[in-house]
């Protein structure tokens, strides 16, 4: 059944290659999305006015329109607005930031104002500072609401890099697509690559709930 | 001393407080009753700046609430216990007691451990230090609530309804508390619907009614048939209340 086009040993390392894209290109994006999402929830959550209605404004346009579309218009539009060398990789990488970005935001507004303001006001009358509070009370505590919606956010992002196979990158997907086009062989290379997304995403849930856990200790209730 | 000049306070269009004089020397016990809807939360809420103040001054130890500046100085005088305790739940209950004194105060950890274990025994709890708050009863998590306030070595400690999401026998271990403080000298202001208590301990009751003071006697003048009682008000209020 394996013909003259049939797998390579060099296969493996092109998958592998696929795979350290999508990695790469899944957390940095993940990250700078959480750092930037954090500071939009904030800037947002504390009121700022213009900026916040601004970045709201733009954050409600990257929640509620295609990734794909998104990705065109950062992957042509840029280079056409502003003489620019934009290569897919950086491309997917702006696009995936932005689109996590505005999620974080969210997530990050309704696990602050999931807490219980009450105690927010106690901690003021105890004269510490805004910050502090920020810091002591309400970190620690949106952390732990927000962890369960982060792992859900972070395994969809994961499955969304795929769509930049589109634009040229060569990440997992695109590396399934080429060896597909090669070997012929569908129901051997999609199971492959679905099952390695299906791993990094278990792998995602199980460290996720592990954290979680650390993160909620305090939830106990009423064990003597 | 906490000196209130003609406060007012409005929501909108509901005023709240309509010119309230009071003032609270050291070493004072003052309770202040009143119906709900008369303001009294409200008042206290303002005194540490938890409210802005629509019109009027409170001044604390020369410090006045409404400046920025000295907003800082007023809290770290006053002290509130919640009605609904309002404990940090992501914190280990020595941990409630310990973050202000260490973050405001600049105590070292040792010494704000040392003095919340101190807290802690006195009100028989020196065995949940490590407890998270969800694992405590209410009762036992009003005493942390005292500790918590406490341990700020505040001037002035102000009760917000302490026992009103309390069940008797939680109020009572609560109450016990309270009345041993108010023996050793510290200046206590207490909104509460607990008549007998607030009598047991008060140096003077301060009656609200609808946002004004319609009485502020001493404590044995305010329970006499010719003092307090003689208000109408005052007399439904007591008996309706359970005491006659």
């Amino acid at each position: 059944m394996y013909g003259s086009d049939g797998f390579t040993i060099y296969d493996i390392q092109l998958w592998a290659e696929g795979l350290s894209v999508t990695l790469s290109i899944f957390l940095i994006s993940s990250f700078l999305g959480l750092l930037l999402g954090c500071i939009v929830g904030l800037v947002r959550y504390y009121r700022v006015p213009i900026i916040g209605k601004i970045l709201m404004m733009i954050s409600e346009f990257l929640k509620n329109s295609p990734v794909l579309v998104q990705l065109f218009l950062v992957y042509f539009g840029v280079p056409a607005l502003i003489a620019f060398d934009m290569t897919p990789n950086l491309a997917a990488i702006i696009t995936l930031t932005g689109n996590t970005t505005a999620f974080i935001a969210v997530i990050v507004i309704s696990s602050i104002e999931a807490i219980d303001f009450k105690q927010l006001e106690a901690a003021r009358s105890f004269a510490l500072s805004e910050r502090l509070i920020l810091s002591k009370i309400i970190f620690p505590q949106s952390l732990a609401i927000a962890m369960p919606l982060l792992v859900g956010l972070a395994i969809n992002q994961l499955q969304v890099t795929s769509l930049i196979s589109v634009i040229g990158v060569i990440d997992l997907t695109r590396v399934g697509d080429i060896i597909n086009q090669r070997t012929f062989e569908p129901f051997l290379v999609w199971p492959i690559i679905g099952a390695t997304y299906f791993i990094m995403a278990k792998s995602i849930e199980r460290i996720g709930a592990r954290l979680e856990r650390r993160f909620s200790a305090y939830h106990i209730s009423n064990q003597i | 001393m906490i000196e209130i000049q003609n406060l007012h306070k409005d929501f909108g269009d509901l005023k709240v407080l309509k010119g309230v004089d009071l003032s609270i020397k050291p070493g004072e016990v003052v309770s202040i009753l009143g119906g709900s809807g008369s303001g009294k939360s409200t008042m206290m809420r303002c005194i540490n700046g938890l409210e802005s103040i629509t019109k009027g001054k409170i001044i604390v130890d020369d410090f006045d609430v409404s400046k920025s500046n000295d907003l800082r100085e007023v809290r770290k005088r006053c002290s509130t216990v919640f009605q609904q305790f309002d404990l940090y739940p992501h914190l280990r209950v020595i941990d409630n007691i310990t973050l202000a004194p260490i973050a405001v105060l600049g105590q070292s950890k040792e010494e704000a451990n040392d003095k919340a274990m101190e807290l802690l025994n006195s009100v028989a709890l020196g065995d949940r230090a490590s407890a998270y708050p969800s694992q405590l009863s209410g009762g036992q998590k009003q005493r942390i609530g005292i500790c918590r306030a406490l341990a700020m070595n505040p001037s002035y400690l102000l009760l917000d309804e302490v026992t009103s999401s309390l069940d008797p026998e939680m109020t009572a271990e609560v109450l016990d508390i309270l009345k041993i403080l108010s023996k050793q000298g510290i200046t206590m202001i207490s909104v509460t619907h607990e008549i007998e208590f607030a009598r047991e301990i008060s140096d003077r009751i301060v009656f609200l009614d609808e946002g004004r003071i319609l009485k502020d006697l001493p404590k044995d003048d305010f329970f006499s048939e010719s003092g307090g009682k003689s208000d109408p008000r005052i007399a439904r209020f007591l008996s309706k209340m359970g005491n006659v």
